[in-house]
């Protein structure tokens, strides 16, 4: 059908051994039973059980429809730009299954212009400041003295700390409020009223690594399972 | 070797042109006339506000509490047996737009607020002493956020709110009168004109709101195990130990509110 010049030969070979092997990948690496070996990585505590399209919905279209749409976004001839493979994944895709009416830190509050600041430190704004995905974690954020971004200002009437709060917050210790609180406050345990009873910041960290829950198990609301999550939806 | 190159390139572009590309979203109000500006909508929906959280602080709260319901900033909380105190109800609200389509943002501040956290800051602490002084709303475009704000005095209207607030164990103020402006609602919304749809929208999705943390508070008393539960139905907590259900709740902020808001509606069509 084409003639090939003797010195193409080898590239030409070339070439459409990278064509049927790249098929060969695209066809095999998007099968279910392969999605481990897609990931970015391992996924967080008590995702483990998800498949890539619980957070990764496809995007709108195909991809050469996906292409041409991005190419005549970036022309001009088009005012907006479409996601590319899988739509992004953003809050709304966390709240289907952790939304819950007794969260005490919910994202929404932090779009409010008087916590402008605060976000400029943390962006509380968005779930993956807090909790970076395919890092085989629980918590990934970056100090854990967060607290201080808002609550400089905190004073507890009938104070049942032994050390009060205020003198807490005088001194710095930020990384004190962690060891009896939890952010979102869905646990359901007593809260110590001795310093020495704390929860040790050594717990704390294995529990944000992925480890046994510190604040013990007992919550008032539990997340979706994925099967849980497709009923939802199909509802 | 150009020719397949060339051959390539030009079926490359033809499959991908005869393609076509992703249908462009178009927001269903594409193409409609604005007809309301932002501030208009927020003062309106503003407005629906005040008469629902003064609807259930006085006929919920105030007379609730002269029959021994109670009620309680830990409401959420398992062996606590109590409805939302006026400030929970609307971040209930708050909660509720924010979980659905309509970008309305909705949020309660003051400067001696009982929860440290709702303290004004910044601008919105410099605008609140100019609310303080004339009781008249603030209007601002926050270029950070992209978002045009308004802010909205929120007076003691009921003696449950004086009552409260100065007994607070951890209020800042204890010597709050009636008709005193204890904070201000912000209200927030991205675009600088509404549709007639995009207003209805936003009005709908404050009403869905209400509904919402109301329908919570009966779901609570669902589950009350010591305390007594009120008769929910048509009667209200004045004539004894009654709740309205959500319908009549919601039929009564409607006539209550209604008026107004069609009037705006209306002038504007």
């Amino acid at each position: 059908m084409f003639k090939v010049s003797p010195l193409r030969k080898r590239q030409v070979i070339g070439s459409v051994i990278g064509v049927v092997l790249g098929a060969v990948m695209f066809y095999v690496l998007t099968l279910d039973s392969t999605e481990q070996y897609v990931s970015i990585g391992p996924m967080n505590t008590g995702h483990q059980e998800l498949s890539c399209f619980a957070c990764h919905a496809d995007a709108r279209g195909n991809l050469l429809q996906q292409i041409q749409s991005n190419i005549s976004h970036a022309v001009g001839a088009r005012e907006d730009g479409v996601d590319f493979g899988t739509q992004d994944v953003t809050v709304d895709n966390c709240l289907q299954c952790h939304d819950r009416a007794n969260d005490r830190h919910p994202t929404h509050r932090f779009k409010e212009p008087r916590f402008k600041d605060a976000v400029k430190e943390i962006n509380a704004t968005t779930c993956i400041t807090c909790h970076t995905e395919h890092q085989e974690e629980r918590v990934s954020v970056a100090s854990i003295d967060y607290c201080k971004n808002c609550h400089q200002e905190l004073e507890v009437e009938n104070d049942p700390l032994d050390i009060s709060h205020k003198a807490i917050i005088a001194k710095k210790d930020w990384f004190t409020c962690i060891q009896c609180h939890d952010f979102h406050g869905n646990h359901r345990y007593d809260v110590p009223e001795k310093m020495s009873d704390t929860i040790p910041l050594k717990q704390i960290q294995q529990y944000f690594d992925g480890g046994a829950d510190p604040y013990g198990d007992n919550k008032k609301y539990k997340a979706l399972s994925q099967e849980a999550w497709l009923e939802s939806l199909e509802k | 070797m150009k020719v397949i190159t060339t051959y390539i390139i030009i079926c490359f572009s033809v499959l991908i042109v005869s393609c076509g590309g992703v249908p462009e979203e178009k927001s269903e109000s594409a193409g409609e006339e604005k007809v309301f500006a932002v501030d208009e909508v927020l003062e309106m929906v503003s407005k629906e506000n005040d008469v629902t959280r003064t609807l259930y602080t006085k006929a919920i709260v105030g007379k609730g509490k002269l029959q021994g319901m109670k009620f309680d900033e830990d409401w959420r909380k398992d062996d606590v047996e109590a409805g939302p105190l006026p400030a929970l109800f609307l971040r209930g609200v708050a909660s509720s737009i924010r979980k659905g389509p309509v970008p309305l943002g909705l949020y309660l501040g003051s400067d001696f607020p009982v929860n440290a956290a709702n303290k004004f800051e910044g601008k919105q602490a410099d605008l609140f002493q100019k609310i303080k002084k004339d009781q008249k709303p603030e209007f601002f475009y926050d270029e950070e956020q992209k978002l045009h704000t308004a802010m909205f005095a929120d007076l003691a209207s009921a003696d449950a709110c004086v009552t409260c607030h100065n007994k607070h164990p951890q209020t800042t103020k204890t010597d709050w009168k009636l008709g005193d402006v204890m904070g201000a609602t912000t209200w927030q919304y991205p675009k600088d004109s509404l549709t007639y749809k995009e207003t209805v929208a936003v009005l709908n999705a404050y009403a869905k709101g209400t509904v919402d943390i109301y329908m919570a508070y009966l779901d609570e008393i669902e589950d009350f195990k010591t305390s007594e539960k009120p008769e929910i139905g048509d009667k209200w907590p004045e004539d004894g130990k009654y709740l309205p259900s959500a319908e009549v709740f919601l039929d009564s902020v409607k006539k209550l509110s209604s008026y107004e808001t069609m009037k705006h509606l209306i002038v504007s069509k």
